[in-house]
């Protein structure tokens, strides 16, 4: 038996499916070739190795998504594949050509993609009416942007310096507030002090 | 005589995939198949449900990703789905069927993420091998289970896809040696031959990381 003849036998050798001559040729062709028994130590190593390896499981929400997927059927898709004539064109060009383009996740996409870019065109003081190549220019681009922050941030120092006001204004007339009753109260006490030493001068003349 | 000790649990006179699919099983599959074309939601459920995890045990194995794993199951059952149809009894298993289309797949993200995959951080491999060499040193080199099966995802990616795919398909998807060759359209012969050329070659990778085998 020659090595390329082993290589051949060897997985049914290895499956214990080899027998009678072939298996006692290739045994002996093993004890006098190093190579080829080292291929085959290599080879059940490995094969036992495979034992100790659990099987991978799939998580559970994957057949849901699946299902969710294609949740009708063969039986209903096949009715509504493109290659049905009965079709209509329209409906065989948007279902063929665009169907993977309106999808949730493109749509989804590409929703995203163009409020980011309306969101930096606002925030860079790009009109889009009057968007030409040179605005888009990455200095013209980074100046509007930095020009926009610098007025955001003396917007946001004027409101915090306007809220401190109203705030010490808040809390001074609380304070006022705050001070009145007691104010009245020591006044009240005086006049009620002063009305019975009114009468007393009035019983004694 | 020299002869090399072989497992007898798993390596029987039949192989482990033929006594599991009993002929019972291959009907199960094409009665699915024949009620899910009659439009029986009921039994497109069994279907995927039936081979949800052969078909995510493939692509998981393969990608070594486990996200990039579930797309392509999903992307798997949803061909199905669209091709059901041309599934003919007659000539052929319908988990060979599958197993045929998962492969094609597997094959197409293979080449079309091949850039991304040449651009791979550095780092991350030299984490994963960090973590690798602190598994073994706990283990004496003796794993199994968990760590067992991370060993084995990166060794699996050092192996060309021609190799990686053969040795999933029989060592871990335990299909026949026919089947196999049906799946990727190549003679018994250049199967054996690849499967033998994977497996030592695993037994070099898990050897160099200290793995007793």
């Amino acid at each position: 038996m020659t090595c390329a003849e082993l290589e051949i036998l060897l997985c049914d050798y290895v499956d214990g499916t080899l027998r009678g001559e072939e298996k006692s040729a290739l045994e002996s062709h093993l004890s006098g070739c190093p190579a080829c028994k080292q291929l085959a130590e290599d080879v059940v190593g490995v094969t036992a190795f495979f034992e100790r390896v659990p099987q991978a499981e799939p998580p559970a929400e994957l057949l849901t998504r699946i299902l969710h997927q294609a949740p009708m059927g063969p039986g209903a898709v096949a009715e509504r594949l493109p290659s049905d004539p009965s079709r209509s064109w329209t409906k065989r060009l948007f279902g063929g050509l665009f169907q993977s383009w309106l999808q949730p996740r493109y749509v989804m996409g590409m929703a995203m993609t163009i409020l980011s870019f309306s969101m930096l065109a606002r925030f860079a003081h790009i009109e889009p009416r009057q968007l030409r190549p040179a605005d888009l220019d990455p200095v013209k681009v980074w100046q509007g942007i930095d020009d926009h922050s610098h007025r955001i941030y003396d917007r946001a120092m004027k409101y915090y310096d306007n809220l401190r006001l109203v705030i010490e204004i808040q809390s001074r007339l609380r304070e006022w507030t705050d001070q009145d009753p007691s104010q009245s109260a020591a006044t009240q006490g005086v006049q009620t002090n002063a009305q019975p030493a009114a009468s007393e001068r009035g019983s004694q003349q | 005589m020299a002869t090399v000790a072989i497992p007898a649990a798993k390596w029987s006179w039949e192989s482990p995939y033929t006594q599991v699919r009993t002929s019972n099983s291959l009907d199960a599959d094409v009665q699915l198949v024949e009620r899910c074309l009659s439009g029986q939601e009921a039994a497109w459920e069994d279907l995927v449900k039936v081979h949800t995890r052969r078909v995510y045990s493939i692509c998981y194995r393969f990608t070594n990703s486990d996200p990039e794993a579930q797309d392509l199951t999903q992307d798997v059952f949803l061909r199905v789905f669209k091709n059901l149809r041309s599934f003919r009894a007659g000539e052929g298993l319908f988990v060979v069927w599958l197993t045929r289309l998962t492969r094609n797949l597997l094959i197409d993200h293979y080449r079309r993420t091949r850039m991304e995959r040449a651009t791979e951080s550095i780092e991350d491999q030299v984490t994963a091998l960090e973590e690798n060499t602190a598994a073994i040193a706990r283990t004496d080199g003796m794993v199994a289970g968990r760590e067992a099966s991370e060993l084995l995802q990166a060794a699996l990616q050092k192996l060309s896809p021609e190799l990686r795919e053969t040795v999933i398909l029989r060592d871990l998807e335990e299909l026949e040696y026919r089947e196999i060759a049906q799946i990727l359209n190549v003679p018994e012969g250049t199967v054996k031959s690849r499967l033998n050329r994977g497996r030592a070659e695993l037994a070099k990778v898990l050897r160099r990381q200290k793995i007793r085998i």
